[in-house]
């Protein structure tokens, strides 16, 4: 039963990566190359324009939405903060109290 | 059918096959390669649909950082899953 | 403590690594430029730390160095941030003029320049130096942690 249900899930997860598949683009052909002259190209308010930049994509990371990359590099500091307190130096007395 | 479709097919059939490994494995090292083979493959079918940058990440973190830290944690525990 | 590999892996551990931080620099300091950025060249970076650690096995006292490394990274990124304040936060005061990276590039498509992008390639490298020093910070507790960890101890 768990077998046959596990089975049937798998065959309806593939189906649908298979649909998914079969809706792209072909490849090397992008729907939106007009894009492209709006946010790279445009002389008011293109990426090349306002900062001088080629990769939009780092454009829009540090600069556009800098606040954001502010907040995960917040996210990084408490995770390194969180581990540091986890796996600090245990005290050896402290254990034979417990134990 | 164009080459492409064919290589897509091929990475999405072992993106499911190390998904299910995942779970399969009672090993625990095993697990977490499987899980490294998984970041993998997913890194690469992000390069193919033309994302590089998420491909890298993919690639530096869920490949090599996520997997070391696995393995530095099962080192501290028992191998096997489950209760002997 | 010390568990060091064999000697095939430690020799190719020492052969990969420089080109691996190399690929880590040349991804941050073309952040603006090609794909990649601060957060993919600290990744790699940190890929090294890992490959060096498992091959060593050896960890050294760098907690200190780390840890002041990206506090010192993130504090320059808000600091650069808010130089800026005179219009907005994050605003890029240094494109096209200022002191450092402040070429312009040509419209259209281009090869690309490296003096050029205002304060976000000072940004890419602000953040690449703290997300390595976090991701390889992680690394180095999680290694030394699980070593310290007796046996015994789990299983009581």
């Amino acid at each position: 039963m768990r077998r046959s249900v596990a089975a049937l899930a798998f065959i309806i997860i593939f189906a649908f990566l298979i649909l998914g598949m079969s809706q792209l683009r072909p490849f090397g052909e992008p729907e939106n190359t007009e894009m492209d002259d709006y946010f790279l190209y445009d002389r008011d308010e293109g990426s090349q324009a306002h900062n001088q930049v080629n990769n939009v994509v780092t454009a829009i990371l540090f600069d556009y939405r800098g606040l954001d990359t502010l907040g995960e590099a917040t996210v990084l500091f408490s995770a390194v903060s969180g581990v540091v307190a986890v796996l600090r130096k245990v005290k050896r007395s402290q254990k034979e109290v417990h134990g | 059918m164009p080459v492409y479709e064919i290589i897509f097919t091929l990475i999405l059939v072992g993106l499911v096959m190390t998904a299910l490994a995942v779970v399969w494995f009672k090993d625990l090292i095993s697990a977490a390669i499987s899980l490294g083979a998984c970041s993998l493959l997913l890194s690469l079918q992000f390069y193919l649909l033309r994302a590089p940058d998420v491909a890298i990440a993919e690639a530096a973190v869920g490949a090599a950082l996520t997997t070391a830290i696995f393995i530095f944690a099962i080192r501290a525990t028992d191998r096997e899953e489950g209760y002997s | 403590m010390n568990w060091k590999m064999s000697r095939v892996v430690r020799t190719v551990a020492d052969v990969m690594v420089v080109p691996i931080i190399i690929f880590g620099v040349y991804l941050i300091i073309h952040g603006h430029l090609t794909p990649g950025g601060g957060f993919q060249g600290g990744a790699v970076i940190a890929s090294s730390t890992a490959l060096l650690i498992i091959a060593y096995g050896s960890f050294g006292k760098h907690k200190d160095s780390l840890s002041s490394l990206e506090s010192t990274g993130l504090t320059l990124f808000i600091l650069l941030a808010f130089l800026g304040i005179g219009y907005t936060v994050f605003y890029n005061f240094l494109a096209s003029g200022g002191a450092v990276f402040g070429g312009s590039v040509h419209y259209g498509i281009n090869p690309g320049r490296l003096d050029s992008g205002g304060t976000v390639p000072l940004m890419n490298i602000m953040v690449g130096l703290e997300v390595a020093a976090a991701l390889s910070l992680i690394l180095w507790m999680m290694a030394k942690g699980s070593d310290s960890m007796d046996v015994e101890e789990v299983k009581g």
